[in-house]
């Protein structure tokens, strides 16, 4: 695409890329062609017929439709003749005839393509008269997104996105000629997890977003770019508020990550923050036992006791640090500081226990990039369901795959969202991994055909827990096989949110701030094994659930032994409702700082709005802590904070400035640090009975999630998923119920069978409200 | 609701003529209205089943062709043609004789279930006109006469199979095709894709 040709752009010799489509051309020129359907991240078609231009040509001068002409040498092209003037005219006044007009109370008046470019280019009067036709107004096409055909033009871009980038082909043209109308089959609703990115590119106001609707006008608006924090993709987002509150999220097209789009938990994911249960004082645990409210001055003199107390009597190694993911790499530093030096304890970890070595993630052989994709012959994902956990990597892979043409090897427990594109499924046992993966590797019988598809470079390898019952070392086994295959990128993949900037602060047991070594300590699950007997004390959660996230699903029961709990966190959940104190922190948002992706990609997140009642940025928190517990910070600001993360060696080249002056830009790649991860060795033996799969779904029970009033409804009941055999040998039929017994506990829960499984697996999703433990060895009964 | 198993073995006959088997999906579609008189939402979710699409892009192939039809019919589908050639030498004759032998006004169904009637847009055989369908299978050259003949062969004898050869020989008159060459499939022929309903004259 490097080479550069000249075309003849109305008049003037202007230079562009050869073999980019005119429109794209000419907008690079500068000249900007009217469209509609037409949308730089997706294929072509040509419907609306908006960006028709003359193009001059041996056959004479002929208007064509300039997106779908590709340039070539010489071309000579007129955007702003007559001719061009009077198909703009004419193609507006068709695509008006049906349309209602009724931009006064449509969501996208003001910044509606429709809108501005009728004024711009449209005839300025219709000479339609006759009756528009008419639909009922507006239909639930999904529980987010409302569809008025009355207002559609049939550009057919919410039918491509779902088909060609989503892969969810539930919404479609119905009927035909005057009848054409975009829907959905009648009980089969849109139900995808990128349905939002169609309201967001629908050039009218026919798709509209429930969360949204009539809450704001566009000019009303207030935005700042920044960063979801849904999950560790990173993707940008412009964040928009009007009166305080945030009304919506809208991707920005970046290169790196997103390419503009978003998954629905991302878009939609920030209703928490005004949710009525939001912390908004600090509560101090009185003689009653139960929580109060209290001044700040007086919250953290509580907090510094009675941590205090617990390294007198017991030593600081009796205190421990859980959380930081889902802070910005500003307030994890701080988080640090308090613990690792304020404090003095090693035991600090930002994962609960159901992510990857730290050091895998921070330091992974040959460390890739999402953008490697784009190159890849061939993709191995040995991970989790990237669409259930990271959802924008999933559309990134299924672009290299479906657009691109690389090849697919997907290697899961059970049916993945990759699935339908894949050329090679591998299912296995979780706890067989290591197996597996040896027999992978030899090229072993039915795997030879798979082994020599890894041989076709550049391999781009995305490796993580395909479940939360897998040994995490797994991984690092897959990470150490692919980095050894030809050109190999390896992507070590988790979900939550800025785990790797935290990480990379040194949230980390054994890593200090900058990927360096420090004094190990104990881990999250070594954490909870400590309160569980006692050799832990106090605990300190900054945004942390382990309650609710920690794999074992018994974390809630070892928070309550502890002697002394201080949580900062949004809300009351699980974890935090036993705590002693519980200080209210700025959010999503509320706060400046930076993020760092699972790429090691640091982008800037921004304010926009105040944090509600007096909830504080938690690195104001955790400095006044500090200092009432005697440590001596120079500045706790998140600004000071980001030039001592700057003098750390991988972000030597981030700062603030270079970000927000690359704003709409790709950020900042982290690169280097000390640690170097060594691959393990994993078990390659076999188990028998049942294995379980405790795989994650997109809309688990996380406190945000059910805070949030359009999510917290799509979240579903939990189901045991049996295959087809076993179902029969227990003599379960869908539907009924089974008692399911694991390492930590047992449920019973509705049956459901799943031909995708192996015969002796079963797959239960995770944080659906039942936990059975995560070890791999389950027993399985039917309830009579 | 599935397919009885005559009509499932006929839809993977189907599925594998094509090499992918989303291109099965307009076949399917016929076979799916067969089975239910018109073509209803799990008639339309079985062929998303054999072809791999989803339903509502089954449902978006099926609305585009006015020839599926998604209200029910009956047994069979008288269509007659009403376009010019077939209007100018009594198509529209032919039409009212039809909705007067049977008793069903063009564009409904009767009463028992068994008989459709419709006056259609041409159906690509000018040269014979004017031109019935009965499921599809053309007859040509007809006249109001023969036109209620037809009527009271499909509802006496009850045909299960329907082809427009032997319609052609009892019913009809001259053929758009008969001064041109021969052509081997026969330009009038059955669609091919149809061959398994055995509708070429032999149920499979």
């Amino acid at each position: 695409m490097s080479d550069r040709i000249t075309i003849m752009l109305d008049g003037r010799p202007v230079e562009v890329d050869a073999g980019v489509l005119l429109i794209q051309a000419a907008q690079d020129a500068g000249t900007y062609i009217p469209r509609f359907c037409w949308h730089p991240r997706m294929n072509p078609v040509g419907m609306c017929r908006m960006c028709l231009v003359e193009v001059e040509g041996p056959g004479g001068t002929m208007l064509t439709t300039s997106c779908t002409v590709p340039v070539s040498e010489g071309m000579v092209v007129h955007t702003a003749s007559e001719t061009v003037k009077k198909a703009q005219e004419g193609v507006l006044e068709f695509l008006l005839i049906n349309h209602p007009l009724d931009c006064p109370v449509c969501d996208r008046g003001g910044e509606c393509p429709l809108q501005d470019q009728t004024m711009a280019f449209g005839p300025g009067e219709s000479r339609y008269v006759e009756e528009k036709r008419h639909f009922e107004k507006p239909i639930p096409i999904s529980d987010l997104v409302m569809l008025d055909r009355e207002r559609c033009i049939l550009c057919a871009r919410c039918v491509r996105f779902s088909d060609d980038i989503a892969g969810d082909p539930l919404i479609e043209f119905l009927d035909r000629g005057n009848y054409t109308q975009v829907n959905t089959f009648a009980d089969e609703p849109f139900a995808s997890y990128f349905s939002g990115n169609t309201v967001q590119i629908c050039p009218v106001g026919a798709l509209t977003a429930t969360p949204y609707r009539f809450r704001a006008r566009p000019w009303d608006l207030e935005a700042v770019e920044s960063v979801c924090a849904g999950c560790s993709v990173g993707c940008r987002v412009s964040v928009q508020s009007s009166q305080n509150e945030i009304l919506r999220l809208l991707g920005v097209d970046v290169e790196a990550t997103n390419h503009g789009w978003l998954c629905d938990k991302g878009r939609f994911g920030f209703q928490h923050l005004a949710a009525p249960d939001r912390l908004t004082t600090p509560l101090v645990r009185g003689e009653d036992g139960e929580l109060h409210e209290a001044s700040w001055s007086d919250a953290l003199d509580r907090a510094a006791r009675g941590l205090a107390a617990i390294v007198d009597s017991s030593g600081e190694g009796a205190v421990a640090g859980l959380g930081g993911s889902r802070s910005t790499n500003e307030e994890a530093l701080a988080f640090e500081r308090l613990m690792r030096h304020t404090i003095g304890t090693p035991h600090l970890d930002a994962a609960m226990g159901d992510a990857l070595d730290a050091r895998l993630l921070a330091a992974a052989p040959r460390r890739g990039l999402i953008g490697d994709l784009e190159q890849a012959s061939t993709v191995l994902v040995w991970g989790p369901d990237l669409r259930e956990e990271l959802p924008v990597l999933y559309l990134r892979v299924r672009r290299a795959v479906a657009e691109l043409g690389a090849g697919l090897v997907v290697v899961h427990p059970r049916a993945s969202g990759l699935d339908t594109i894949a050329d090679h499924v591998v299912r296995y046992r979780p706890g067989e991994g290591g197996a597996l993966l040896a027999r992978l590797a030899a090229g072993d019988g039915d795997l030879a055909e798979v082994r020599s598809a890894l041989d076709d470079g550049p391999v781009v390898a995305i490796v993580g827990r395909t479940g939360l019952t897998e040994d995490g070392d797994l991984a690092g086994a897959v990470a150490g096989f692919a980095a050894e295959l030809p050109d190999a990128s390896v992507l070590a993949v988790s979900r939550r949110s800025n785990l790797y900037g935290a990480i990379d602060m040194g949230l980390a047991p054994g890593m200090g701030p900058g990927r360096v070594g420090e004094d190990p300590g104990r881990d999250a699950d070594g954490i909870v094994e400590g309160l569980r007997d006692g050799s832990v004390k106090g605990l300190v959660l900054l945004g942390a659930d382990p309650a609710g996230d920690h794999p074992s699903g018994t974390a809630g029961d070892a928070l309550s032994r502890a002697e002394f709990v201080v949580s900062i966190d949004l809300f009351i959940n699980d974890s935090n409702r036993g705590a002693d104190v519980v200080l209210p922190a700025a959010g999503f948002a509320e706060v400046e700082g930076t993020m760092t992706n699972l790429e090691g990609r640091v982008q800037k997140v921004n304010r926009l709005v105040p944090a509600p009642g007096q909830a504080r940025p938690a690195n104001e928190i955790l400095a006044d802590l500090a200092d009432r517990l005697g440590g001596k910070w120079e500045s706790s600001t998140a600004e000071s904070l980001a030039s001592d993360i700057a003098t750390l060696v991988p972000y030597a080249d981030v700062s603030w400035e270079a970000l927000d002056r690359g704003t709409g830009g790709d950020g900042i790649l982290a690169r280097g640090g000390d640690v170097v991860y060594s691959v393990p060795t994993v078990s390659t033996s076999v188990g028998n009975g049942m294995a379980l799969h405790l795989g994650r779904v997109l809309y688990d029970r996380g406190t945000a999630l059910m805070m949030d009033p359009s999510l917290a409804k799509l979240t579903q009941k939990p189901v045991l998923h049996l295959h087809p055999d076993d179902a029969s040998s227990l003599g379960v039929a869908v539907g009924d119920q089974v008692r399911v017994s694991g390492s930590d506990g047992s449920a019973e829960v509705d049956a459901a069978v799943d031909p995708s499984l192996s015969p002796g697996v079963v797959y239960l999703p995770f944080n659906l409200g039942v936990s059975v433990g995560s070890d791999p060895s389950v027993t399985v009964e039917k309830v009579t | 609701m599935s397919w009885p198993d005559d009509v499932v073995e006929r839809a993977e006959v189907m599925v594998a003529k094509y090499p992918e088997s989303r291109s099965a999906v307009m076949p399917l579609l016929y076979l799916a209205m067969r089975e239910d008189k018109g073509l209803t939402l799990d008639g339309m979710r079985q062929v998303a089943d054999y072809t791999g699409l989803t339903p509502v892009q089954v449902e978006s192939v099926a609305s585009f062709y006015s020839m599926y039809k998604r209200d029910s019919v009956g047994d069979y589908i008288v269509s007659v043609c009403t376009s010019i050639s077939c209007h100018l030498l009594g198509g529209d004759e032919v039409l009212e004789a039809v909705a007067e032998e049977t008793g069903v006004p063009p564009g409904e169904t009767g009463s028992d279930g068994r008989l459709s009637v419709e006056g259609v847009e041409c159906i690509g055989a000018c040269g014979g006109a004017p031109a019935v369908q009965v499921n599809y299978e053309l007859v040509e050259g007809v006249t109001p006469d023969s036109a209620r003949r037809l009527c009271r062969w499909l509802a006496d004898d009850q045909p299960v199979v329907i082809s427009s050869d032997q319609m052609q020989a009892d019913f009809g008159g001259i053929r758009s095709f008969e001064w041109g060459p021969a052509e081997p499939g026969g330009a009038t022929g059955p669609v091919p894709a149809f061959g398994p309903l055995g509708t070429e004259g032999q149920r499979s």
